[in-house]
């Protein structure tokens, strides 16, 4: 189904992101359009923003065909692969021609019909294509170079470029001949990607894509998590399709990480209820991390990626380690923690890598920013390697949620107007990240974005109250600093950023503090308070579940 | 030169004259060291842009070493690394000037 069933006003927080395709693609015109692909955690929503871009470029304008193709893992032989990306491309064309959507639904339509429908629609263009397809068919090769090409042709042929939109990009680089996997097989990508009138705009399982040789010069288009007023948003256009009522916890909401695939799994489950309240909705996600689709979801990943048994209790078993360490791992800890040699260690890390568990950087390893999945590895090594039974699971679970709503640890500083003072709460957020456990990265990331914040309330608030107030609040998996000053309003109201102070920016570097304080923190605000002025700053802290910093000299 | 603790407006101008002598006497090469730098801030920075601007006005080399991730990713928001040499310590950064790398 190349539309999205959500409809364009339930589509939150990303039209950003759509905006920016939708003009990129239309440059096809010009032939100055790039390849894309984007990239983003599993379940953020890079199939939705590629469904809506193709609705957008079906519906809303004439001069650029779009065509969606959605790679299929039981289409992945050379011939069957090209029949049907040949076959959707024609009905998809000829469907934006006609403007007939009916056309986009023919599914399991033959070479021969499409030939007929072809002829029918006087599309000369598209006979030519299966006619030559048809010549080539006894090499699945060439077949598959033509269907590939097919769109290209098409534009030279009638003058209208097209944007390939393709989903699931990374099983291209299974496709096969016969059964025998050949790598050249993707890179046939290569020739209809150089054309400038067929712009491709792919997306997939970025660790996957990262491998493929044709992706490599693609530009990247990040597709974040869904901020926190998209999140509101789509929360009560999920409650509202179940016509419930209820509040999702907030700080369930947080846990879920701006993720609309854990969101929709989470509030549809709940909504079974009639009007869930606070204690359903966790009830809820402990299930759903424990037998639910998420953990289904995650499962199959898992076993896909190990399908035999043995294997797949190490690569757990390496899994949870790596989860509960706050520093990334080396390869060689592992494989000595494990006693395995570097070569398995190194086999079964990469597979975690490409399964999207794990990130690695210079050969370290650490666990993904996503704090379901954490619960859902937690969860899975307790069941599999443990065998601890469902009630245990779900008292653990309960006990460690519940836990975080209370732990928010505050601390408040009065500052002078005095020469660097900034210092003064730089050096405390230092301390109190030593004291409760902190990622010494994010920390240190944090007091640069402060100190910029502590020195703009100094300089705009000189010879008013003279005071700075500043305050720390640390919870669960994040650090959230305002500061506080009786400065001159330096906010616009409509867009609630600061105003830019043109003439200081002249002055070589300055200017730079509100870019760099968006650069290290996660979310910055700009408040008008009864006192004056207020940014807050929000930092996410990476933390392990509740397991500190390994003790490396007793244990290895 | 090795800078310590915060680069402000302070640090960074004691920075700005030491490398302005090293330039008056008609050296070529310099070598900043950030191992004992904590903090650095958008004044500071501004400053090292001057610095840059007078060592690249003088044709001289500049390197960095012992930077910390974040006090690099400062340097590149501000557009100022391309125009220095960043080295994982000071013997490479020697080896560099020296022609030996």
């Amino acid at each position: 189904m190349p539309f999205s069933s959500l409809p364009k006003k339930d589509f939150f927080g990303r039209q950003v992101e759509l905006a920016s395709l939708y003009k990129r693609v239309l440059q096809a015109d010009s032939g100055q359009a790039q390849n894309i692909v984007l990239s983003g955690h599993r379940g953020i929503g890079k199939t939705e923003l590629l469904k809506h871009l193709f609705g957008q470029l079906f519906l809303n304008q004439e001069r650029i065909v779009p065509f969606l193709y959605t790679a299929n893992p039981a289409l992945l032989s050379a011939k069957t692969f090209s029949k049907s990306y040949l076959s959707q491309f024609i009905c998809q064309r000829l469907a934006f021609e006609k403007k007939d959507q009916s056309l986009l639904y023919r599914d399991g339509i033959t070479i021969d019909g499409l030939a007929t429908l072809a002829e029918e629609l006087g599309a000369v263009w598209a006979k030519e294509i299966l006619d030559q397809y048809e010549q080539c068919s006894g090499d699945p090769i060439d077949a598959l170079r033509i269907a590939l090409l097919a769109p290209h042709r098409s534009a030279l042929s009638t003058g209208m470029p097209v944007a390939v939109l393709i989903d699931d990009f990374h099983l291209v680089k299974d496709l096969h001949l016969d059964g025998v996997p050949d790598h050249r097989l993707a890179s046939l990508f290569q020739e209809p990607m150089s054309h400038r009138k067929t712009p491709h705009v792919i997306t997939g399982y970025m660790a996957e894509l990262q491998e493929m040789s044709v992706v490599s010069g693609l530009e990247r288009m990040p597709v974040p998590p869904l901020g926190s007023e998209a999140v509101s948003s789509l929360v009560l256009a999920l409650l509202s399709v179940h016509e419930a009522e209820g509040n999702v916890p907030p700080l369930l909401l947080r846990h879920l990480g701006g993720n609309p695939y854990y969101l929709g799994r989470i509030i549809t489950r709940a909504c079974v209820k009639n009007n869930p309240d606070e204690k359903d909705f966790w009830h809820t996600y402990i299930q759903e991390i424990m037998e639910g689709t998420l953990a289904l979801s995650w499962l199959t990943v898992l076993k896909g990626y190990f399908p035999d048994l043995g294997q797949r209790r190490t690569a757990l078993a390496i899994l949870s380690k790596i989860y509960y360490t706050i520093e990334a791992l080396s390869g060689q800890r592992i494989a000595k923690a494990f006693s395995l040699t570097d070569g398995q260690v190194y086999a079964i890390l990469h597979s975690l890598y490409l399964a999207g568990f794990i990130r690695g950087e210079y050969g370290s390893f650490r666990a993904m920013d996503d704090r379901v999945l954490r619960d859902i590895v937690d969860a899975l090594s307790m069941r599999e390697l443990q065998a601890k039974p469902p009630h245990d699971l779900e008292k653990h679970f309960l006990e460690a949620l519940i836990a975080q709503k209370g732990q928010v640890v505050r601390f408040e500083m009065t500052l002078p107007m005095a020469r660097e003072a900034e210092l003064i709460v730089a050096q405390s957020l230092e301390q109190i990240g030593k004291n409760l456990n902190l990622n010494q990265d994010s920390v240190g990331q944090l007091q640069i974005a402060v100190i910029e914040a502590c020195i703009n309330a100094i300089e705009h608030g000189r010879g008013m109250d003279d005071k700075v107030y500043v305050s720390v609040a640390v919870d669960e998996d994040q650090m959230e600093v305002s500061v506080e000053s009786a400065g001159q309003e330096f906010i616009i109201q409509e867009t609630g950023e600061p105003y830019r102070d043109h003439e200081a920016e002249k002055k070589a570097g300055r200017g730079w503090g509100i870019k760099l304080i968006k650069r290290f923190v996660d979310h910055v605000k700009f408040e008008k308070t009864a006192y004056g002025t207020k940014i807050v700053l929000v930092k996410k802290i990476e933390r392990s579940a509740g397991i500190h910093k390994e003790d490396t000299a007793n244990r290895e | 030169m090795m800078p310590k603790g915060y680069i402000n407006n302070i640090g960074a101008e004691r920075l700005e004259l030491t490398s302005e002598e090293f330039i008056g006497r008609g050296s070529k090469k310099l070598i900043v060291n950030f191992t004992d730098v904590q903090f650095i801030n958008t004044i500071g920075l501004s400053i090292f842009l001057s610095i840059v601007q007078n060592m690249l006005e003088s044709n001289s080399q500049l390197c960095f070493t012992n930077m910390k991730r974040d006090h690099r990713e400062m340097f590149e928001m501000a557009g100022l690394i391309k125009h220095v040499k960043v080295f994982k310590d000071e013997r490479d950064a020697f080896n560099y000037l020296n022609g030996r790398s």
